[in-house]
């Protein structure tokens, strides 16, 4: 059950100083929000989300942030990668099935959310409308720029950044939260779902901007991040409340978890 | 059918087990401090009292390898032992390793629940901290469980490897099922709705997050993975330890933040979680009510009077 195995890296991308993509040659095809640990012998494991969705490859979108990350940073293409999995439940692809969706993530959060995409590509006909919103903070921190260009031809897609480093460049782009720019599309967002990954804060923001202009609660999904340490419900480490985010989740419907979460934020907020 | 065992020929029925098993009981070790060991002389078994320290290290103990990484391969732990015998678990200790079946799905767990017997034995002195009669503790889970009565343990027989063991015994003329008596008692145990109820704060004031409620609780199981490097930087293990919802790092996410940042909420996450938590998901309370956690408390916060007070059962406290 914790038995990794070891896996090709066959491409490495540099994003930005922080995010590199590595490309790593596997059959498993995580369905789009489920994660897997990947892990270094003797460093450790952390868990990510495939940002591919296909039988041949797993993108890592991997950001330089903890001890495992560090060490995965210095790996090269040719080298072996260990990982276990795929673990979690990911998006719900049947209740979403004929639905019009809006796919909101940010920075690193769009893992997640461009294996979603991937997955709408090939099955284009089982959904309905789409509307693509990716967030960055500015042209340095934009990910996965291929992607995005294709899909900006492909679909309704948005990019925005909060602030834009230099406004006379000829990038295609609106500026500015995703909650302070989405109403500026016309959507019908009674008969829409939301399927948000990034920052907590930022999901919150957006789904009450959500919510204000129409879209019902229990139409809200959630990508969540937490201590995932085994990967199905054995350690407590991702506990909220009485859900584990790597076995019931890490995709939440908003109405479930937020309750949970305001709770432990609750208690959070008297010092102790 | 029970079987018979006259109290005198107990220490004889052990030596005979040892024979054939490694044999776990409660040994005391000092003034303070009794648990489970493995046993050389029957006459080091104390039954006087409920373990300070629970039998949990047994199935998870503190550090235990997953992986060991050596020459480029990976091996996994299967968790192989040699077949043993626990004796002397109360009824609290047989439940609370129910609770664990449940939440430790790896082999290394199963295999060594495979080759354990559990002999169970009835507590006739729960103390002023027990309140296992609260919880609705299961009457399974062991191979065989004790009851003294006069002169004669009478021992019912709870699966097919306990029968084989008591095979030459007696059988009973009578069938004899003794019920525990409590001082303590958790009155109310729903208590979802109460989850902001400003009667935590006081509790929570008082702990030190030092994590001896989760280290002495027999169904407490969370854990860290953890890689150890040898010294050629090539081999070494992936391991896993014990690790406290008490303290502030057992929800840190890379980047620094930790979502249970106050000691409020880590508390609460303890108590909502043996009493509400597990039970939605798995049916039954994760507290046995062995009152281990009140009894290892350094500043004795006693959530079960918490609780009391707040359900309404008892107006004041001391």
């Amino acid at each position: 059950m914790y038995k990794p195995i070891a896996y090709e890296i066959t491409e490495t991308i540099n994003f930005t100083e922080e995010v590199k993509l590595f490309r790593i040659k596997s059959k498993i095809n995580p369905m789009p929000g489920q994660f897997i640990e990947v892990s270094i012998p003797g460093i450790g494991e952390c868990p990510l989300a495939s940002c591919a969705y296909n039988t041949d490859y797993i993108d890592l979108l991997t950001r330089n942030a903890g001890n495992v990350t560090s060490a995965v940073f210095k790996l090269q293409k040719g080298e072996k990668i260990f990982f276990r999995g795929p673990y979690g439940k990911g998006f719900p692809i049947k209740e979403l099935k004929g639905k019009d969706l809006i796919l909101i993530a940010g920075g690193t959060g769009i893992a997640p959310v461009a294996s979603l995409i991937e997955y709408i590509e090939k099955n284009r006909k089982d959904f309905g409308r789409m509307y693509i919103f990716f967030g960055f903070r500015n042209e340095n921190y934009i990910l996965l720029k291929d992607k995005i260009e294709k899909w900006k031809n492909k679909f309704d897609f948005t990019l925005t950044l909060d602030k834009k480093l230099v406004p006379e460049s000829n990038l295609v782009c609106e500026t500015g939260f995703i909650q302070d720019i989405i109403d500026k599309k016309k959507i019908d967002f009674k008969n829409s779902s939301a399927l948000i990954c990034g920052p907590e804060i930022m999901m919150k923001c957006v789904s009450e901007k959500l919510m204000s202009l129409g879209l019902k609660k229990n139409r809200i999904y959630w990508s969540m991040e937490r201590r995932m340490e085994c990967g199905f419900g054995s350690c407590g480490r991702c506990q909220i409340q009485d859900l584990y985010v790597c076995k019931d989740g890490p995709v939440f419907r908003y109405d479930i978890i937020k309750p949970k979460i305001d709770n432990e934020e609750s208690a959070n907020e008297v010092k102790t | 059918m029970q079987k018979t065992l006259p109290k005198k020929e107990l220490l004889n029925f052990i030596k005979i087990l040892m024979e054939k098993y490694e044999v776990i009981a409660p040994v005391k070790k000092d003034k303070v401090l009794s648990k489970f060991e493995i046993i050389k002389d029957p006459r080091e078994i104390y039954l006087n009292e409920i373990t300070t320290v629970p039998v949990k290290e047994f199935f998870i103990p503190e550090d235990e390898t997953l992986v060991e990484f050596k020459d480029g391969n990976i091996i996994e732990n299967k968790g192989e032992i040699k077949p043993r015998i626990i004796f002397g678990l109360r009824k609290c200790d047989i439940n609370a390793i129910e609770v664990l079946d449940k939440v430790m799905p790896c082999s290394i767990y199963i295999n060594k629940r495979k080759n354990t017997i559990l002999i169970g034995i009835f507590c006739e002195k729960p103390d002023k901290y027990c309140f296992c009669e609260s919880m609705e503790l299961n009457d399974s889970g062991y191979d065989l469980f004790f009851y003294a009565k006069d002169k004669d343990y009478y021992i019912t027989i709870g699966s097919k490897k306990g029968e084989a063991i008591v095979k030459y015994l007696n059988n009973a003329k009578k069938e004899i099922k003794l019920k525990y008596k409590n001082k303590k008692i958790l009155y109310d145990k729903n208590i979802e709705h109460y989850y902001k109820n400003k009667i935590w704060d006081s509790d929570a004031e008082k702990c030190l997050s030092c994590s001896a409620c989760t280290v002495y609780c027999p169904s407490c199981n969370c854990f860290d993975i953890k890689d150890t490097l040898n010294m050629n930087l090539k081999d070494g293990i992936r391991t896993r330890h014990e690790i406290s919802c008490q303290l502030k790092s057992f929800s840190r996410v890379a980047g620094g933040k930790s979502f249970r940042d106050s000691r409020l909420s880590r508390f609460k996450h303890f108590v909502y979680h043996k009493i509400v938590y597990y039970k939605h998901r798995k049916g039954r309370y994760m507290c046995v009510g062995c009152g281990r956690c009140l009894r290892a408390c350094p500043t004795k916060i006693d959530w079960v009077k918490t609780i009391n007070i707040l359900t309404g059962f008892k107006k004041k406290r001391k």
